[in-house]
């Protein structure tokens, strides 16, 4: 976190813009061609923030008291910045004055945090348990038994380990599925006791909950006398005591689910030859979100599914039972030919708005070597703010240490949090297109909601069932279409956007962070000058390409590189410094001048270039795109390579194939994967064993750096990166080749220097793009 | 045919024995190796257990004291047998010479098999025969005298013998019991079977049959287990050869006659072939009544009219009668059906596979109709053969498969005749020329028949075994499988029912046949399905829930069923871990057409039995019922025509889950272990149609029911049985099966699936001609029964009937078998009750009874005289039956929907000697049982009529299938606290169990239980009934002849139906 602060873009507020100072008029905005948006991070921790142990002051608009009121303190008054009404101080403000401020009226306390007394926002029931565990946290386990023995291995080992890391008070279930749905009802001590559900139809929530023999919260099951038993057993009162025979807290169920996870055996139906096996994933969630909805709206609870492979039974059904229908590929989407995948969202947007209505997180953990449906059920995922850690094999360490993160506690604890909710207000004509990110729209109109809808829009709040620290969303907004020139010159120079997250922490306490900043409008038609400084280029390159990969995913026939193409030439034909139809005379701001090369490698991002992937891996590239922080998806887009050599120190090296030198090792950070790559020289000397030898100390050092920064990354991210090590012209260096820009290709390669590489590609590289580039700039 | 072998011989295979190899259909039994695991199960069961343990040890060389089976009834009845009937025609008393046969039996038996216990039983000792002659003395009950054709010519005179049967006039016997005119025991030297008229054996003589009949003793109490079996009627085999499936303790024994109606028939015996004379006459009972005084003499007059001393009974006749299918090449009329009788195959099959309503068929569709009688065939291919009775044998033809006809497709029997030096055949059924199959070819002998015939099963035995070739399998011969499936809803377990179920099924475990074939699961369900993976190596079972009772499932493909072997511990853990798991449930709905139907899932791939145990009316999933009895109840105000609805099933659900179970052999039995209404009517049509049976234990009491589940359910599951069975009957041609009866899958208008069939159920086929008949000629029926064994081989048992046809309309009446024809009666009546109104089913049980008596009024009486009731002499019990039949539960208007529900459902499946008892029970004395004698002896039955009550007295009553125990109101204390150790009528418990306390009286009264229970295969529930109490009415109810329940008295009855004819013949 100290390192944060050293060079943290993102400061106290966590947040980051395209543009720092605004355009004033919707037509000026669009003259911008990156859109005005906004990236926050809701609830990322930082040092300075003050936490504040009362609840905030709001003003009739519903924006909180913030430093930018203001304030008048004989009369007791404060003025909202947004809606200008006038408020009065309650009576305990009433010590109010110029040198008695409270926390959120400090300047610099841009951001404050509230901490709510559950008992002030819970119903009164909840008072019999202690406040810190009214809400321990639920995690309902969902497994995959349709693998094979190593994988079920695997898988077993890290769900025990996750047991074992778990809060005493935390609830456990668990539930496993193959061709049927097995949901284990771990408080039965007489014997292991399943409730059993077919794969091959569709459940509704109530009936799941009919079926195991829960009450439905509000509604009182007729003859389920016996289910009051556990009433306020673990501070849960009686309305869904049903619900503790399958959840219990894990210091008193471990050994239960211990020996249940030992006698689990593989999904024993039959298959047959040359058909894969029939797994019910869908039916699975459904049935554990169902199981979830005993517990009442506002208790965050957690699916953590384990799944191993595609469903081929019942509703979310991706590909057929049959071996030789290959799982869907991006070429079958396009052309329409993937018979099961608009049926299959449909059925995991279902499953997403039950999820988001009981508030409850669904975290998906696949490994297999085939696809296993990510693409289908992104939304789910997404819309409930999960994880989500795709890997080839639950024996990977891409699993293991991502699913141990995490439950693991202290300072890389992934610090999950729960039932979050995201409100904006802003000033006046400023209007919210919408999201991109792990969240769900509360469609909580208001004046502030655009027309224009862009991802998850049509509201002022937004729902996270989960979220954590790193949680990144981005706000699209516009502005409203009259022509606010004409009015008078009254007008704030400054806008105001508040950012009001209100969520549940690990410890079951109820936070509300509130973050209100402030730009500056200038009058574009005047100076573009400030405009330009105001520029954040990685954050827009970011923008831009989740903007791509959502219309890569909504909008039919999408040409995302010619899109892109078009943006960055009338951006640079906006912005740069040229004289017309002379591409030599071209010049670009150096606050923009990065862009371009962003771009570039945007357009060469597995985001755009799907056809390299598979619909999973594009959709988990683009979930992580759209919840990590601008820095991280910023590598994700353009990855950083660092060179080590014994000449000098550590140094960040081009992305390009002229980087590659015999005795220099590359660390290339593509934030999926971390790849190690060792010079043809190098490699041959640490096959020779001198680093072991104590006169090449330096030699062992020099080996043992990039790994050493590969670690700390490492333990930094999550999901954990591949890490790939590899030497010069091995077949693992195509994951270093594919990022690096062929500027040396088998075209021009006569003119190379001598232990340095080539890329066989056709692509263009990076100079003939900017030469392409200029030239279409420039012209009139 | 060189793969044949002959069936005496022994096949290394073994596939055709008929010996001692056990392994065959039924080996021994597993219990047989442990006497005391039988005997500990009992004990805990709290039953009565006269001499347990010994016989079970060693069958032979035991002291004879369990003797238990019918033979020894002559000794008890010894004396007053004779008596008893003295009127019955000089020919009546045939039985008796049952002394003679079995002196024979057993050195010569019946094909010299090794026979095991009937040839080497030692001679009972003689303290048996001193006993026997000890009770010789006249007994001063059954004043009845039937039999005689003679009439009273002085039918006014009033206290003069108004009935009289047979042929020689009897004289009343109130005074003279030991009536001369007792044609009595033949004195075994005499000509066995010869006609004994004027021969009027003193009674005592029947002393003299004594020794005679000892012989016969040892067949019957061969059957080791005797007396342990019955106390746990478990009738598991015996070491015996396989053929005999259960010999000794499951055999029942008769040892009251129903009728006298043998008597007009001679006894099998050499020389014996029914002499025409005889029948001259003999064949009618009448019974005067005055003509005025009938209508008026109803109700009082009765008595001082008619004495109801005369009028025809059910005679109980204990002794075995040795009964040959064939004499002199004719069908031989069977024995009664209730009677004690050890059939030999010479040719037709045993009455107790098939059975004829008449044993001639009459030629014409019209004759048949002029005669009022039905033609109808009862079938029980499985039936439990006498242990003296030779095995079936089986017979084995290799690859090919078993001769058979190639168009009718009939299978060959000995009424196929060899034409053409043996190279042709032709079919007795289709009438078709068949060529010999090569290797089957043999020559003629000089009689026309095949030189080997005698010497092959299948060309000289009306019933025989095949081994099933493989084009009769579709599949490999399924597997035993057993599938518990047990309600655990809050009902069942506050009742205790769940409870005695897992102790039922935990103990019945063991009973199962043994062997990796044979495979077992078990579920429990409430609201919800909760199967149970036994399969477990290192845990404890797990339990999986099927919640979805709308659209069931199974839970796991595999590992629900389970080898016995591999989960016999987890299975007992687990059956007595059920009843304190669920011991709180609190979820009162149950969903027994779910649970059923996730069951059948379960089971799908291989077929087999499914036992659901029960408790409350299945009110939730699919097939849900509702209370409609109540519904009912507030109907019945508006329209009494409705009523018969609620006997119908609620809705086609289960009917069309029956008829898919049944496609995939899957069996369902159901016990139901209530305490309210439960819906019989839509329950039981899946056991009907699955060929299962239906257990109600009506008021359940944990106390006194447990003991009764335990023991039906051991006898489901070791009762001789097949499974995945078809059934065909053929016959001649002219006459065809119109219609099949009982519990059973119909897909095809031909066969009928069977997906389990045991021993107990028999099946009606009604018969229709469609030409004539040549007059004289042979008519056969086959009986072909497809099916698997327990032990998973593949059989055909062929059951031939060959009978003669007749124009003579008094040759029906003849040979009319009383029993049969009132079982269809009784069946058709059952098969009417849901479909039409009451009173119309009621009419028409009446109007057959009169059309019949009409007929033979009209054309074939003798005498005349229109103030006689003149009633044919094999039917003339007919219109006591039918009046009980009337009274009996289901034809009842006022009984519960359940119990004419369950009636009507026993009924479907019931076999001719069940069906007597169950309209017409037993009732016999038990405060004055004779103790000092040392058999477990039935004492003789007492006519169903208060008049032969006394207030002092105890008595017993049964029907087959529920007992009732009466005590008077001034019983003597001191019997009291023998019996029920309490001293006055009110002490005794009304949640009754019968126990055994140290004193012969009581001891006895257990042996007495015990047999009555061995007898009809059915571990009867005692309910003891006080006088003035409801269950003093319900035992009074039970006594057909008095005026009772709305309907008539015996004596009334007859007066009713006498006016009737006349009526009808002016």
């Amino acid at each position: 976190m100290s390192e944060m602060a050293v060079t943290d873009p993102e400061g106290m507020d966590g947040v980051r813009m395209t543009w720092n100072v605004w355009p004033r008029t919707k037509v000026e905005t669009s003259k911008c061609v990156i859109p005005l948006a906004v990236s926050i991070a809701p609830i990322r921790p930082h040092q300075d923030i003050p936490t504040l142990p009362y609840a905030p002051l709001r003003c009739r608009c519903t924006a909180a008291l913030n430093p930018f009121a203001r304030v008048d303190f004989s009369a007791k008054h404060w003025m909202c910045p947004f809606c200008f009404n006038r408020n009065q101080f309650p009576p305990h403000y009433s010590q109010i004055s110029e040198t008695n401020l409270p926390g959120e009226l400090y300047p610099q306390y841009t951001t404050v945090q509230y901490s709510l007394n559950p008992a002030t926002l819970m119903q009164p029931q909840s008072m019999d348990g202690t406040s810190q565990n009214s809400h321990p946290p639920v995690f309902l386990f969902v497994l995959d038994t349709c693998m094979i023995e190593e994988e079920l291995g695997y898988a077993k080992s890290a769900l025990k380990q996750a047991i074992g890391l778990l809060p005493d008070n935390a609830l456990v279930g668990f539930v496993s599925f193959g061709t049927q749905v097995q949901v284990h009802e771990l408080g039965f001590s007489e014997l292991s006791k399943v409730y059993v559900f077919r794969g091959s139809k569709e459940i509704s929530k109530d009936r799941v909950m009919e079926q195991l023999d829960l009450a439905i919260p509000g509604r009182r099951a007729v003859g389920a006398v016996n289910l009051q038993k556990g009433a306020t057993q673990n501070g849960f009162p009686g309305s869904h005591s049903g619900i503790t025979r399958f959840l219990l807290p894990a210091s008193e169920c471990q050994y239960t689910l211990d020996s249940v996870l030992d006698e689990l055996q593989r999904d024993q139906w039959p298959v047959a030859p040359g058909s894969r096996q029939s797994r019910c994933t869908g039916v699975a969630l459904t049935v554990a979100a169902g199981l979830l909805g005993a517990f009442p709206q506002s208790s965050g609870a957690r699916i953590v599914a384990l799944v191993g492979g595609p469903c081929t039974e019942g509703p979310g059904t991706i590909v057929s039972k049959d071996l030789s229908d290959p799982v869907r590929s991006h070429k079958d989407l396009d052309k329409d030919a993937a018979p099961f995948f608009k049926k299959a969202v449909k059925f995991y947007e279902g499953l997403a708005k039950q999820l988001v209505n009981q508030g409850h997180v669904l975290d998906l953990f696949a490994s297999a070597l085939d696809q296993v449906g990510l693409a289908e059920m992104k939304v789910a995922v997404e819309r409930t703010g999960g994880l989500v850690v795709l890997s080839e094999s639950f024996g990977h360490s891409v699993f293991k240490d991502s699913f141990r993160r995490v439950f693991e506690d202290g300072e890389q604890s992934l610090g999950l949090c729960s039932n979050g909710t995201l409100e904006i207000v802003c000033t006046k004509d400023i209007k919210i297109q919408g999201v991109f990110g792990p969240c769900t729209s509360l469609e909580q109109k208001g004046a502030a909601v655009s027309d224009t809808v862009v991802g998850e829009g049509g509201t002022t709040a937004w729902n996270m069932c989960g979220l954590d620290k790193s949680t990144c969303l981005t706000v699209l907004f516009d502005l409203s279409l009259g022509d606010k020139t004409s009015t008078p010159g009254t007008v704030n120079p400054q806008l105001y956007l508040q950012f009001r997250t209100s969520f549940q922490n690990l410890e079951g306490q109820n936070m509300l962070r509130v973050t209100t900043v402030t730009r500056r409008w200038i009058d574009t038609a005047v100076s573009s000058e400030d405009l330009i400084q105001g520029f954040d280029q990685e954050t827009a390159a970011v923008v831009m390409a989740r903007m791509a990969s959502f219309k890569m995913e909504t909008e039919d026939g999408f040409d995302a590189t010619r899109w892109l193409d078009r943006s960055l030439i009338r951006f640079c034909s906006q912005f740069g410094d040229y004289r017309k139809d002379d591409p030599a005379s071209f010049t670009l701001n150096p606050s923009l001048s990065l862009f371009p090369q962003f771009m570039f490698n945007l357009r060469r991002s597995q985001f755009v270039q799907v056809f390299n992937n598979s619909p999973d891996e594009t959709a988990y590239f683009r979930m992580l795109l759209n919840r990590e922080n601008i820095s991280n998806a910023a590598v994700m887009i353009q990855p950083s390579l660092i060179s080590y050599s014994f000449n000098s120190l550590p140094q960040p090296a081009l992305l390009d194939v002229a980087s590659i030198a015999m005795d220099k090792i590359l660390l290339l950070d593509s934030y999926f994967s971390i790849v190690i790559f060792h010079g043809m020289t190098i490699a041959q000397w640490r096959n020779m064993g001198y680093h072991n030898q104590p006169e090449y100390q330096a030699f062992g050092l020099l080996l043992l750096a990039p790994h050493e920064d590969a670690r700390v990354i490492v333990k930094e991210r999550f999901p954990v990166p591949r890490l790939v090590v590899c030497d010069q012209h091995g077949s693992q260096a195509r994951f270093l080749l594919a990022k690096l820009n062929p500027s040396a290709t088998h075209s021009n390669s006569h003119d190379m220097a001598a232990g340095s590489d080539v890329i066989f590609t056709d692509d263009v590289s990076l100079q003939v793009f900017i030469e392409h580039l200029q030239k279409l700039a420039v012209q009139s | 045919m060189t793969s044949f072998l002959h069936p005496g011989a022994q096949r290394p295979g073994g596939s055709n024995s008929n010996s001692p190899p056990p392994s065959q259909q039924h080996p021994p039994h597993p219990n047989y190796g442990n006497p005391n695991a039988l005997a500990d199960n009992l004990q805990s069961m709290n039953l009565n257990r006269p001499n347990y343990a010994a016989p079970r040890a060693s069958p032979f060389g035991q002291p004879p004291p369990p003797i238990s089976s019918a033979a020894p009834s002559p000794g008890h009845w010894a004396g007053s047998q004779p008596v008893a009937r003295p009127g019955p025609s000089p020919l009546s008393m045939i039985t008796r010479p049952m002394g003679g046969p079995p002196s024979r039996a057993p050195p010569g038996a019946f094909i010299g098999r090794p026979m095991g216990p009937a040839g080497s039983h030692p001679p009972p000792p003689s303290s048996l025969q001193s006993s026997v002659a000890n009770h010789v003395g006249p007994s001063p009950r059954f004043p009845v005298s039937t039999g005689g054709s003679a009439t009273m010519p002085t039918a006014t005179g009033v206290g003069a013998l108004p009935f009289a049967t047979g042929m020689v006039s009897s004289t009343p016997l109130g005074a003279t019991q030991a009536g001369p005119v007792s044609v009595g025991p033949p004195v075994a030297s005499g000509p066995r079977f010869g006609p004994q008229v004027g021969v009027p054996p003193p009674t005592v003589t029947s002393s003299a049959s004594a020794p005679s009949q000892v012989p016969t003793m040892p067949p019957f109490i061969s059957g080791p287990p005797r007396t342990a079996m019955q106390t746990a009627p478990s009738f598991s085999s015996q070491p015996q050869p396989a053929m005999v499936p259960l010999p000794g303790s499951s055999f029942v024994a008769q040892p009251w006659q129903m009728r006298p109606g043998q008597i007009d028939q001679p006894p099998p015996g050499p020389g014996a072939v029914q002499p025409p004379r005889m029948y001259a006459l003999p064949n009618q009972s009448m019974t005067s009544i005055s003509h005025g005084m009938a209508p008026t003499g109803a109700s009082s007059g009765g008595p001082s009219k008619i004495d109801p001393n005369q009028i025809p009974r059910p005679i109980p006749n204990s002794t075995v009668i040795l009964h040959e299918t064939r004499q002199g090449d004719q069908a031989n009329p069977p024995p009664p059906a209730t009677s004690d009788y050890i059939a030999r195959d010479t040719g037709n099959c045993s009455p107790r596979y098939m059975r004829c309503t008449i044993n001639q068929i009459p030629c014409t569709a019209d004759l048949l109709a002029t005669s009022g009688m039905q033609l109808a065939l009862l079938v029980q291919p499985l039936a439990l053969p006498h242990p003296s009775e030779a095995p079936i044998q089986v017979v084995d033809f290799g690859e090919s498969g078993p001769v058979r006809c190639s168009r009718c497709k009939g299978y060959i029997n000995p009424f196929m005749r060899f034409i053409d030096q043996g190279r042709k055949f032709i079919c007795n059924l289709c009438g078709f020329t068949d060529e010999t199959p090569r290797d089957y070819h043999c020559n003629l002998g000089p009689d026309g028949r095949r030189r080997d015939a005698d010497g092959r099963p299948e060309l000289c035995k009306g019933t025989v075994e095949f081994v099933a070739s493989k084009e009769y399998m579709i599949r490999e011969p399924m597997p035993a499988v057993y599938f518990f499936l047990i309600d655990v809803s809050m009902n069942a377990m506050q009742i205790g029912a769940t409870a005695a179920a897992c102790s039922a099924i935990s103990q019945v475990i063991s009973e199962l046949p043994e062997g990796p074939r044979t495979l077992v699961g078990i579920a429990t369900f409430d609201s919800a399905i909760h199967f149970y993976n036994l399969k477990r190596a290192l845990q404890q079972p797990l339990m999986l829930i099927v919640p979805d009772i709308q659209d069931v499932y199974t839970p796991l493909q595999s590992d629900v069923i389970v080898p016995l072997s591999e989960c016999r511990q987890h299975l007992e853990l687990l059956l007595e871990s059920i009843p304190t798991m669920f011991e709180n449930n609190r979820i009162a709905e149950s969903a027994f057409g779910a649970g059923i139907k996730a069951a059948f899932l379960a089971m799908k791939i291989s077929g087999g039995k499914l036992l659901v145990f029960q408790s409350v009316l299945p009110s939730v999933g699919i097939g849900a019922l509702s209370a409609r009895d109540a519904e009912g109840r507030t109907n019945i105000s508006a329209g009494e025509k409705e009523t018969h609805k609620l006997l119908q099933p609620a809705d086609k659900t289960l009917k069309t889950m029956a008829i898919e179970f049944a496609e995939y052999q899957v069996c369902v039995d159901v016990f139901l272990t209530t305490q309210s209404y439960i819906d019989i009517a839509s329950i039981s049509v899946v056991p009907q149609t699955t060929g299962g049976q239906v257990y109600y234990y009506q008021s359940f009491s944990a106390l006194s029911d447990t003991a009764k589940l335990y023991n039906d359910l051991r006898w489901n599951i070791t009762r001789p049985q097949g499974f995945e069975a078809v059934m065909r009957v053929r016959c001649s041609q002219g006459i065809q099966v119109q219609e099949y009866h009982g519990n059973f899958c119909k897909r095809i208008p031909t066969d009928i699936d069977l997906p389990a069939i045991d021993c107990d159920k028999a099946i009606m086929v009604s018969l229709k001609h469609d030409d004539k008949l040549p007059d004289g000629s042979e008519f056969a029926f086959q009986c072909a029964l497809l099916y698997t064994t327990l032990y998973g081989q593949r059989r055909i048992r062929v059951t031939t009937l060959s009978l003669s046809v007749t124009s003579m309309l008094s040759s029906l009446f003849r040979v009319a078998d009383l029993d049969a024809q009132f079982t269809c009666l009784l069946k058709q009546a059952a098969i009417g009750i849901p479909s039409t109104p009451l009173l119309q089913v009621r009419e028409h049980a009446i109007n057959t009874c009169i059309n019949i008596l009409l007929s033979y009024r009209k054309f074939c009486a003798t005498v005349s005289s229109s103030g006689q009731l003149i009633l044919p002499e094999a039917l003339k019990l007919l219109p006591l039956y039918t009046l009980a039949l009337l009274k009996s539960v289901g034809l009842q208007p006022d009984g519960k929907i359940d119990d004419r529900s369950i009636w009507v459902n026993f009924v479907s499946s019931i076999s001719a000697p069940l069906a007597i008892p169950l309209v017409y029970p037993r009732m016999i004395s038990v405060h004055d049982l004779k103790t000092n004698e040392d058999e477990s002896m039935v004492p003789s039955s007492i006519p169903l009529s208060s008049e032969h009550l006394s207030d002092g007295g105890i008595y017993l009553l049964e029907n087959g299938d529920d007992a009732l125990i009466y005590v008077g109101a001034a019983v003597d204390s001191g019997i009291l606290l023998q019996l029920f150790g309490a001293s006055t009528v009110e002490e005794i418990p009304s949640q009754f169990v019968l126990q055994q306390y140290d004193n012969p009286l009581s001891k006895k009264l257990n042996e007495v239980v015990n047999e009555i229970r061995r007898q009809r295969c059915s571990y009867l529930r005692l309910r003891i009934c006080k006088k003035g109490s409801p269950s003093g009415m319900l035992f009074f109810s039970q006594l057909v002849e008095d005026k009772n329940q709305g309907c008539m008295s015996y004596v009334e009855f007859l007066v009713h139906i006498h006016r009737q004819i006349q009526t009808r013949m002016s």
